[in-house]
């Protein structure tokens, strides 16, 4: 699964930090969804679409091995 | 209470026990109960007369100590850093019972080799237990370590 976290935490202008105190998760969940090394729960990812204001899909896909 | 009822129960607590952590401030508490009786484990050498539960006890708090830290929470909690300390709980059992299988008769060849009439294949519990609560400590705070 790939994803655009990154690019949507830039355009909130967000630090890693910043981003994981406003969903209450660590900074480590952070970085490791935007290096795809982490793929979040549906409750994190709602949590991520309620403050990008962006539907799921906009960020999250799947990748062909998907 | 039928057997629903208990099934339930069963299960309850079993989420009870699985989500069991102390809180952050208990790693400090864990790390100076295990130093404390590592230093009183070598202190015992020097002394002329000691009873024997003495060491049976140090040893014991060592591993009291690193069952602490290993239950503390970590500063923030949440559902990927729950995943790394499953993880880590995983490769620690694997290794634990990989350990118990092979290091004794790693011990008793090296033990042969100086002394081959005392030379015996032995595993104590302190040895399998301590090195398991290791492995998990230092696989989790690697996997913490890796994705800062």
């Amino acid at each position: 699964m790939k994803n655009t976290v990154k690019v949507q935490r830039v355009i909130l202008d967000l630090t890693q930090e910043e981003l994981a105190e406003k969903i209450g998760v660590s900074r480590q969940t952070i970085s490791s969804i935007e290096k795809g090394r982490y793929v979040p729960s549906t409750v994190l990812a709602l949590k991520l679409s309620k403050l990008f204001n962006k539907p799921i899909h906009e960020f999250f896909s799947l990748e062909e091995e998907d | 209470m039928g057997l629903k009822e208990i099934y339930q129960w069963d299960r309850r607590m079993a989420e009870k026990l699985r989500r069991f952590q102390l809180p952050q401030s208990y790693q400090t508490v864990g790390l100076a109960i295990a130093i404390i009786a590592f230093v009183g484990l070598i202190a015992r050498k020097f002394m002329t007369t000691e009873p024997d539960w003495i060491r049976s006890l140090c040893l014991n708090l060592i591993l009291v100590g690193l069952l602490t830290i290993s239950l503390s929470k970590e500063k923030v909690e949440d559902e990927y850093i729950a995943m790394l300390r499953s993880r880590s709980y995983q490769f620690a059992f694997i290794m634990g019972v990989l350990y118990v299988l092979i290091q004794p008769y790693v011990t008793y060849a090296v033990e042969y080799l100086f002394n081959p009439e005392e030379a015996e294949v032995q595993m104590s519990y302190f040895q399998a237990i301590a090195f398991m609560l290791m492995v998990q400590l230092l696989f989790f705070k690697v996997f913490l370590k890796k994705c800062s």
